[in-house]
């Protein structure tokens, strides 16, 4: 039991108070976890395109003030009633979409889309009496996704928490609870793509980039990267990115490109960049007869795919991902011991790093599109 | 050996002249099988809508005189140069789409679509040498997908023809060579269901139904059948299928009503239309997390597949199947085993005969959408 057991806390958080406004680190209450609920102290966590997409708020139902943040890693503090599996002083990854265990969804082998506890960005805060944690002056802030890590406390479901190996350092695995772990499932849990088999990925940011590794860990013999932005094609080589494509230096269709350098179409595709045209093109540059395309990238709500049906009735398979089909408390630990066995390397994703109160240098450096993870020290 | 190896055989076909008229029985040559080819003695085939499609050849390239038919059930009268896989006597199923067992889709363990021998519907000559081996009083007919059934005897390409258990009824797995083997593969080859799990069949003609036979095997719940047409629920029945849904019962989107009666959306289901719209429809109604739809009808016109995103990333997927996946020579023996230890019923599937001087009135069935498969006798 900590000291703060039952307890109010009072902590740093950094506060949203209007979309696409600079953060400001305030003093802010937090309140002690409620039923199945645990309160964490979060000591690492990094921004993600999602935490900018929706700070941003841009033609959505923005909810303010709010704490962002979803990529994190932190040290269980106290736990709420009913809560068993995990107790104080346990490492986890909160993950801003849970697992039950109890639902058709969790119960499925295939699927990880919780009934009760799958993504919800509207909905700011807790499940168990529909009010926030977090407050200033009596006044509530609401939470984001469930998760809420931009700040050095927080509450969360315990439904979307993964207890993981203590001995990891947080400071790098913290990136496994949502960007990293989205592309390496693509890949290595929906795409599957043999030992000697050829791969394309769309957008060379951190997803595709974990895509591109979760090919290099299944043997690929050819990792075909293809994004907009050349200057991006130096990093990936070390991610296992063995060519490149720009579809700016050609005339002709993209999944043309890939079809005529791979004898027909690549085995496996993953795209990540949530363009439509390029999920279309991820589709169609996959060879007829046993080609696999999986679509990570989330587009804008108006975006339509759109393909003429003898592409799939010539035997291509298209597939979508959520959260790299990792059930979050069941397979993310697992994740983890990859990193710690040395399969999956997890360093050269992080470009950058900042302490909590400089955590809008975070924002600037996403926004001008450098580097791949920042990550954010709370102490 | 034959006795007629090595000769021209005179024999009946039923010509195609012109698009859209009936079938006339005519006397036609056969040329001997060259190279990599085999002569067949055709004795049951049945008409499958694709020969009435191109046989219509409305807004397609027209091709004739041709003869049709590519789902049939034969005896190798004899073999040419270089064939060693089949000799004279052999039982077979000849197919509209081949494999020749070299190429990269032939050795992949999942394509059947041989880059030598897929499906061809514009060809109507042999590969080898690009000409005919049928003509009559020296004018060439031409052939259709390699098989041309609608005729006593023909010449396929041995990559083309598939040889079965000499024990099974030729009368019945004619059907194998193309229909129901189309949909049951779908089924057991791609959408895969396992026991326990709910089903939508999409077009309840003999394809659809020869898909939710494939679902009755593998054990499945549920088993809803989708036509616009109620009159074909009856039948259905005999297949598995448990549940009817008409869209035109309904003002929402047959998705939506499928996802309702399913809690959230079935685990698999299989198109068997052709019709765009209820491709979208059979991938919007299964559900999230698990949910496979298999396409198979063939669309009869340029349209687009059209979907939100959202339905994907919703971990869904789609796939589509040429020919029920099935590799013609190395997996059809196997589905007729399949009958032979009565896993798989076909006899249900038959409901006309005709014998082949009246091959016109199995087309007379089809048109008037009456029926699931006619066999036709070429002998009498």
């Amino acid at each position: 039991m900590s000291s703060t057991t039952g307890q109010v806390i009072r902590c740093k958080a950094a506060v949203a108070w209007e979309a696409g406004r600079p953060l400001v680190i305030e003093e802010v209450e937090v309140a002690p976890p409620q039923k199945m609920e645990v309160r964490l102290k979060i000591l690492f966590t990094s921004l993600c395109h999602t935490d900018l997409y929706f700070w941003e708020a841009k033609a959505q139902n923005s909810v303010f003030p709010r704490i962002l943040g979803h990529e994190a890693a932190g040290i269980v503090e106290s736990v709420g009633e009913g809560v068993t599996e995990l107790a104080p002083g346990d490492h986890v990854l909160p993950v801003f979409t849970g697992e039950c265990k109890q639902c058709a969804h969790c119960k499925s082998e295939e699927s990880n889309m919780c009934t009760l506890l799958r993504i919800n960005t509207e909905r700011g805060v807790m499940l168990n009496d529909e009010q926030s944690r977090f407050s200033i002056n009596g006044k509530p802030i609401y939470h984001f996704v469930g998760t809420s890590t931009f700040s050095e406390y927080t509450v969360v479901h315990v439904g979307c928490l993964a207890k993981i190996n203590p001995l990891a350092p947080l400071d790098k695995v913290c990136i496994l609870s949502c960007g990293i772990s989205t592309g390496l499932g693509a890949t290595l849990n929906v795409a599957k793509p043999t030992k000697g088999s050829s791969v394309a990925v769309f957008g060379l940011g951190a997803v595709g980039l974990a895509a591109a590794e979760g090919a290099r860990l299944a043997g690929a013999s050819r990792i075909i990267g293809v994004d907009l932005n050349s200057s991006r094609f130096e990093e990936a080589k070390k991610f296992g990115v063995s060519e490149f494509v720009n579809p700016k230096d050609y005339n002709k269709p993209v999944q043309e490109v890939i079809a005529e350098m791979t004898d027909g179409g690549v085995d496996r595709s993953v795209e990540c960049t949530g363009n439509i045209n390029a999920m279309i093109s991820a589709f169609e540059c996959v060879h007829d007869g046993w080609g696999v395309a999986v679509l990570v990238g989330v587009p804008h709500k108006d975006a339509v795919f759109k393909t003429h049906p003898m592409n799939v009735l010539n035997e291509r398979t298209l597939k979508g991902t959520f959260f790299g089909n990792y059930k979050p408390r069941s397979d993310l630990p697992s994740v983890v011991e990859m990193y710690m066995n040395k399969e999956l390397q997890l360093e050269k994703f992080i470009t950058h790093e900042v302490p909590f109160a400089e955590i809008n240098k975070a924002f600037d450096l996403m926004l001008k599109g450098e580097g791949l993870r920042c990550i954010i020290r709370m102490d | 050996m034959s006795a007629t190896a090595g000769q021209v055989i005179r024999c009946k076909a039923a010509v195609a002249w012109e698009a859209g008229k009936p079938l006339v029985i005519e006397e036609v040559e056969v040329e001997p099988p060259q190279k990599m080819e085999v002569r067949l003695k055709i004795l049951f085939t049945s008409l499958c809508h694709t020969d009435v499609c191109f046989w219509e050849a409305k807004g397609q390239t027209a091709l004739f005189p041709r003869i049709y038919g590519h789902e049939a059930g034969g005896i190798v009268e004899s073999v040419g140069e270089g064939v060693t896989d089949l000799q004279p006597g052999d039982h077979v199923l000849p197919v509209f789409t081949g494999e020749c067992k070299e190429c990269h889709h032939c050795k992949s363990s999942e394509s059947n679509m041989c880059s030598l021998l897929r499906i061809n519907t514009d060809r109507g000559v042999m590969i080898s040498d690009g000409k005919t081996r049928f003509s009559k009083n020296g004018q060439p007919i031409y052939h259709f997908l390699g098989t041309s059934t609608f005729s006593e005897y023909t010449v396929t390409h041995v990559g083309c023809v598939a040889k079965i258990n000499p024990a099974a009824p030729l009368d019945k797995v004619c059907l194998l060579s193309c229909g129901i083997a189309t949909g049951l593969g779908a089924t057991l080859n791609v959408a895969k269901p396992t026991k326990g799990s709910t089903v939508a069949i999409f077009g309840l003609g003999a394809v659809g139904l020869a898909a939710a036979e494939g679902a009755r095997i593998s054990g499945a719940s549920r088993i809803i059948g989708v036509d616009l047409n109620a009159n074909r629920f009856n039948e259905a029945k005999k297949f598995g299928v448990t549940e009817f849904v008409n869209p035109k019962d309904y003002d929402k989107p047959v998705q939506q009503v499928i996802a309702e009666m399913t809690d959230g959306g079935v685990d698999r289901s299989l198109e068997c239309t052709g019709n765009v719209n209820l491709m979208i429809s059979a991938f919007e109604c299964v559900h999230d997390g698990w949910g496979v739809a298999v396409l198979v009808g063939v669309p009869n016109k340029d349209d687009a597949f059209k979907t939100h995103p959202i339905n994907l990333l919703n971990e869904r997927t789609l796939k589509g199947t040429f020919f029920g996946n099935y590799k013609p020579r190395s997996d059809i023996p196997s589905v007729v085993e399949k009958y032979m230890n009565k896993e798989l019923e076909l006899d249900k599937f038959i409901t006309h005969q005709v014998s082949f001087s009246e091959i016109n009135k199995a087309f007379d069935l089809m048109l008037g959408g009456q029926g699931l498969r006619c066999i036709i006798h070429m002998e009498n």
